[in-house]
C-alpha cells in the first residue's frame, strides 16, 4: 500500500489518485469523496487556517446518505422542533451535540461556518463538552439547513436536550469558582500582613501598627468564613441535625471558633490571632473539593447524551400520506413508515413489509432479527435493511425503552451504599474531640486558671483541627481520580473508588463487553481452486458494500481493491448479487445463492451457480479477554456472566473462561433479581456491561462499569466508564482503588496519631496555639504530599 | 510608615475589584471552555488577506 496520507483524515489513501483537489497551489490526495468535498467547503469558505492549527487530525468523513439528508428535514415540523428548542423573541433556541470534534480547532470552524450565515444570531460551540448552543430565526433558515451546513463540514449534529440535573451542576461549579477566588485572592492578602505580624514579632513593631493590620486581616477574612466557608457550615448544620455528625462539623468549629477567638483578640489587644490559618484551611479544602466537584461534572456531560436513544422524530402516515411529525406525540393506533438506517420510534407491529431489526441495545442479542408482517417491534431498536410499516401499540413513554428507562429510576434509589468509612471516623472523632474540648475549658476555668481557659481550648481545638484528617480523603481520591482518568478510566462516582477494595463478585454481560458486539469473520472453506482466499473476500466485499446489514459490516476490513459491478441488487434478508465480468455473483444465505448446504456457514458466495466458498461468521470474543478473566480469578474474584443471548454460544464461552456462575436469556429485571440476590448473600458486586439492557442492574450493583462502546445510556448511569477499547483498564481500575485505599488509610493513620498524641499535652496547656498553628500545617502538608504520590505512579 | 493607612486600604480596593471582575467573568460563561479560547488567537479575523500570506511549514 502506498504511504499517502488523506489530506483531511490523515487515514492512508487507498484509492491512488483518485480524489484530489488543487489547494493553495498544492495538489492534495484525499482517501474518500466525503473528505475531498468537506475540504473543498472549507477553502471555499476561507477557513483553510483550521488545517495549520487543529491538534488532531480529522475524523473520517463517511458521505452523508441522501436518504439520511432527507431525514432532517423532519426536524423542520412546527411541533417537532418546539419539542427540542426553545422560544426567546422572534429567535430560537436550540442546543445541538455535534460527534466528530477532536480538537479545539473543530470548534472554531464549526463557529466560523455558522457565523457567515445572518439569520444565525449567535452561535457558541464548546470544545470541551462536544456541545452547540445556537440563536436563529427558524423563519430564515430552517433548522435542517444547519445541520447540512455542519454535515458539509464532515461532523454529525443532533439537536439535544440538556436535563435539568446538568443546569444544576452548571451552576454549582459557577459557585465553586467564585468562592475559590475569594478564598485564594483574600488568602494572599491575609498571609501578606500575616507575614508583617510575624516580622514584627521579632523586630519589634508598633503597637499601633500591630493593631492596624490585625484589623485589616479580621476584615479581609470576613467575606471568606462568611462566604466561601458557607458550604461547610450548610453542610455541618444539616449533619447535625439529622444527628449524623460529618467530618464538617469539626471544620465548622475549629474555622469559626479560631476566627472569633482571633478576632476577639484584635479588639482587645491580647493574644494571638490566626487570621491567615482560618484563610488558608478554607481555601485548601474548598480546592480540594472543587477538583472533585470538576472530575464529577466533566464525566456527567461527557457522557448525558441521553436523547440520542430516544427516538425525536417518525414518519406518520395518515391521510395526507407520509408527514413528519414527533416521536412523542405519536398514539397508539397510529402508523408510522420506518426506512431503512432509522431507528423505531415507538413500540408496535409490522403492517406491511419485511427486515431484519437489531434490538441488540434492548436485548443484548446481537444477531439481527428478522421482521416480517404481524410481528411485534420495539421502540429504540434499529431498521437495518427494508421498508417498515408499523402499528404503533403503545406511546414512547409506556414502551420497552421507556420501561427500561423506568426501571432504572426505580433501582437508583435502591442503590446499594457502603457506609463512608472515613464519615464514620468523623462522627467517631468529633463527638469525643468536643466533649475534650469543653472538658479542658471547664477544668481551666473553675480548678486551675480561669485566665488561660480560652487560650487552651482555642489551642486544644486548632491543635487537633481535623484539617490533616479531613484532607486524608478527599485529597487521595482527587488525585487517584486524576491518575486514572489519564490511565483512560473516568470514574464518575468518586464513592465508587472507596468502595472498590471491598469487592468479591464481578458480573459481566457478554454481548459487546466480554466478545464485540458484531459479527467478524471466523473461518472460510473454499470449495474452489480457482480464487485465493484473499480474492474471494474482496469480491464478497465488494459486492457487501451495496449493503447496511451488519453482516456485510464484517467483510468490510477485508475490501482490498474496486471491482467493476453491474446491475447489482439487494434482496432483504437473503442476500446481494450482482455482475462482474459478466458473470452472475451471488452472495447470501444458502438458499439464495443455489447452493446445497453442506456446512452451518452463516454466508455463501456463488459464481454462475457453482458454489466459491462458505464463511463462518461469529461475535469474536475481545483479545485482551481471557487473559484478564484469568488474572481477576487468580486475584479472588467470583466472575460470573449474565446476558441476554439465549445461544448455545453463552454456555461454550462460559465453559471456555472458567467462569464460576452464568445465566443466559436474562431480560433487564432478570439481571437485577440475579445481582441483588448475590448482594443479599453478602458480595460486594461490580458490573461490568453496555447495553441499555444493563442499565438497570448498573444501579443494583455497587459499583457499575460502562464499555468504552457502551450505548449512551449505559455511560451516563455507570460510576466508571471505561475510555478505551480495552478491558483491561478495568484491572487497573482495580489496582487503582486498592492503591487509593492504602494511601487513604495511612493518611488517616497518621492524623489520628498525631492527634492522640498532641490532645493530652495541648489539655495539660503544653503547647501554645503558634506550636499548634505549626503541628497542624505540618501534618495537613504531609497528608497531602502523600496523596499526590498516587499521581506519580 | 504611617504611610500604610492609606496604601493598605488602596490594596484593598484593588483587590476587591479583581473580584468583582473574576464574578463578572464567570458570570459571563468565559471558564466554560478553556480549551477554544487558548485557539481563537491563531486564528485571522478576516480570511480575504490569507492569500498574499506566506505559508507557514505543517509541523506535523
Amino acid at each position: 500500500m502506498s504511504a499517502v496520507k488523506c489530506f483531511h483524515c490523515h487515514e492512508p489513501v487507498l484509492t491512488g489518485d483518485r480524489f484530489t483537489l488543487q489547494l493553495d497551489n498544492q495538489q492534495q490526495p484525499f482517501c474518500c469523496a466525503g473528505c475531498q468535498a468537506v475540504a473543498e467547503t472549507i477553502f471555499s469558505n476561507g477557513l483553510q487556517d483550521y488545517y495549520k492549527f487543529r491538534t488532531e487530525s480529522a475524523a473520517k468523513v463517511a458521505a452523508m446518505p441522501e436518504q439520511l439528508l432527507a431525514e432532517l428535514a423532519s426536524f423542520d415540523n412546527a411541533e417537532v422542533l418546539a419539542d427540542i428548542s426553545r422560544q426567546h423573541d422572534n429567535l430560537t433556541e436550540i442546543e445541538l451535540s455535534i460527534s466528530g470534534m477532536s480538537c479545539a480547532a473543530c470548534a472554531w470552524l464549526i463557529e466560523k461556518q455558522l457565523k457567515q450565515q445572518p439569520a444565525i444570531a449567535s452561535a457558541a460551540i464548546n470544545a470541551s463538552t462536544q456541545r452547540a448552543l445556537l440563536r436563529f430565526d427558524s423563519n430564515l433558515l430552517p433548522l435542517s439547513q444547519i445541520l447540512k451546513t455542519i454535515a458539509a463540514l464532515g461532523y454529525q449534529a443532533s439537536p439535544f436536550v440538556a436535563d435539568q440535573e446538568e443546569q444544576v451542576f452548571k451552576n454549582e461549579l459557577n459557585r465553586y469558582l467564585k468562592r475559590l477566588a475569594v478564598s485564594g485572592i483574600l488568602t494572599m492578602q491575609v498571609m501578606m500582613l500575616a507575614f508583617a505580624l510575624y516580622f514584627g514579632e521579632y523586630t519589634g513593631i508598633e503597637a499601633s501598627h500591630e493593631g492596624y493590620l490585625r484589623w485589616i486581616s479580621m476584615l479581609l477574612t470576613i467575606p471568606v468564613v462568611l462566604y466561601a466557608a458557607k458550604p461547610f457550615v450548610l453542610s455541618a448544620w444539616r449533619s447535625t441535625k439529622a444527628r449524623q455528625m460529618n467530618m464538617d462539623v469539626p471544620v465548622t468549629l475549629a474555622l469559626y471558633y479560631t476566627f472569633f477567638a482571633s478576632s476577639y483578640a484584635t479588639i482587645f489587644h491580647t493574644g494571638e490571632v490566626y487570621f491567615e490559618s482560618v484563610c488558608m484551611f478554607t481555601f485548601l479544602l474548598q480546592l480540594g473539593k472543587f477538583f472533585e466537584f470538576r472530575a464529577r461534572a466533566q464525566a456527567r456531560e461527557a457522557t448525558s447524551n441521553l436523547l440520542k436513544i430516544m427516538p425525536v422524530t417518525a414518519t406518520q402516515i395518515t391521510e395526507h400520506g407520509p408527514e413528519p411529525t414527533s416521536a412523542r406525540r405519536l398514539q397508539a393506533g397510529d402508523i408510522i413508515l420506518v426506512k431503512a438506517g432509522e431507528t423505531l420510534a415507538a413500540d408496535g407491529t409490522v403492517l406491511e413489509g419485511n427486515s431484519s431489526v437489531d434490538e441488540s441495545m434492548l436485548t443484548g442479542e446481537y444477531r439481527p432479527i428478522s421482521k416480517t408482517t404481524g410481528d411485534a417491534v420495539l421502540a429504540g431498536s434499529i431498521n437495518h435493511d427494508g421498508l417498515l410499516k408499523v402499528q404503533v401499540t403503545s406511546v414512547l413513554a409506556h414502551s420497552r425503552l421507556g420501561q427500561i428507562i423506568q426501571l432504572q429510576q426505580q433501582t437508583l434509589s435502591q442503590k446499594p451504599r457502603l457506609v463512608e468509612k472515613t464519615d464514620q471516623l468523623a462522627k467517631y472523632f468529633v463527638e469525643r474531640l468536643l466533649v475534650i474540648a469543653v472538658l479542658t475549658f471547664l477544668l481551666w476555668y473553675f480548678w486551675w486558671n480561669p485566665d488561660r481557659a480560652f487560650w487552651v481550648t482555642l489551642s486544644v481545638l486548632v491543635a487537633t483541627c481535623p484539617c490533616a484528617l479531613s484532607l486524608a480523603t478527599p485529597t487521595a481520591i482527587t488525585c487517584a481520580l486524576a491518575r486514572l482518568n489519564r490511565q483512560g478510566v473516568l470514574i464518575k462516582n468518586a464513592q465508587a473508588l472507596e468502595t472498590l477494595p471491598d469487592i468479591s463478585h464481578i458480573v459481566l454481560d457478554k454481548t459487546g463487553t466480554l466478545t464485540e458486539g458484531k459479527f467478524s469473520i471466523s473461518r472460510l472453506s473454499s470449495f474452489t481452486t480457482q480464487f485465493s482466499e484473499a480474492e474471494i473476500l474482496n469480491l464478497i466485499a465488494n459486492l457487501e458494500r451495496y449493503s447496511e446489514h451488519p453482516i456485510a459490516r464484517a467483510f468490510a476490513p477485508h475490501f482490498s481493491q474496486q471491482l467493476e459491478l453491474t446491475a447489482v441488487e439487494v434482496t432483504i434478508g437473503a442476500g446481494i448479487m450482482g455482475y462482474w465480468q459478466g458473470q452472475l455473483l451471488r452472495v447470501g444465505s444458502a438458499a439464495f445463492c443455489q447452493v446445497a448446504t453442506k456446512t452451518d456457514a452463516m454466508v455463501y458466495i456463488s459464481l454462475n451457480g457453482e458454489a466459491l466458498a462458505a464463511v463462518h461468521l461469529e461475535d469474536k470474543l475481545r483479545a485482551e479477554v481471557p487473559a484478564l478473566i484469568s488474572q481477576l480469578q487468580q486475584q479472588g474474584y467470583q466472575l460470573g456472566m449474565l446476558t441476554g443471548d439465549s445461544s448455545a454460544q453463552a454456555e461454550q464461552l462460559s465453559s471456555e473462561l472458567n467462569l464460576n456462575f452464568m445465566v443466559k436469556g436474562c431480560s433487564p429485571e432478570q439481571k437485577v433479581a440475579e445481582i441483588q440476590q448475590l448482594i443479599a448473600k453478602g458480595a460486594k458486586v461490580l458490573m461490568l456491561g453496555d447495553g441499555i439492557n444493563d442499565s438497570p442492574s448498573f444501579n443494583a450493583a455497587h459499583i457499575s462499569v460502562a464499555v468504552h462502546s457502551g450505548t449512551d445510556l449505559s455511560k451516563n448511569q455507570a460510576d466508571v466508564v471505561l475510555l478505551q477499547p480495552d478491558l483491561r483498564l478495568v484491572q487497573k481500575l482495580l489496582v487503582g482503588g486498592a492503591t487509593t485505599a492504602k494511601i487513604i488509610k495511612q493518611n488517616l493513620g497518621w492524623s489520628v496519631g498525631y492527634n492522640l498524641v498532641i490532645i493530652p499535652l495541648a489539655v495539660a496547656g503544653f503547647v501554645s496555639p503558634y506550636i499548634a498553628v505549626i503541628g497542624m500545617s505540618f501534618s495537613s502538608l504531609l497528608v497531602v504530599s502523600n496523596s499526590l504520590r498516587l499521581l506519580k505512579k | 510608615m504611617s504611610i500604610i493607612y492609606v496604601l493598605i486600604p488602596i490594596a484593598i480596593l484593588f483587590v476587591a475589584i479583581g473580584i468583582w471582575i473574576f464574578f463578572w467573568a464567570v458570570r459571563s460563561k468565559q471558564f466554560e471552555d478553556l480549551e477554544k479560547e487558548g485557539f481563537s488567537i491563531l486564528f485571522d479575523e478576516d480570511n480575504k488577506a490569507k492569500a498574499d500570506e506566506q505559508k507557514k511549514p505543517d509541523d506535523r
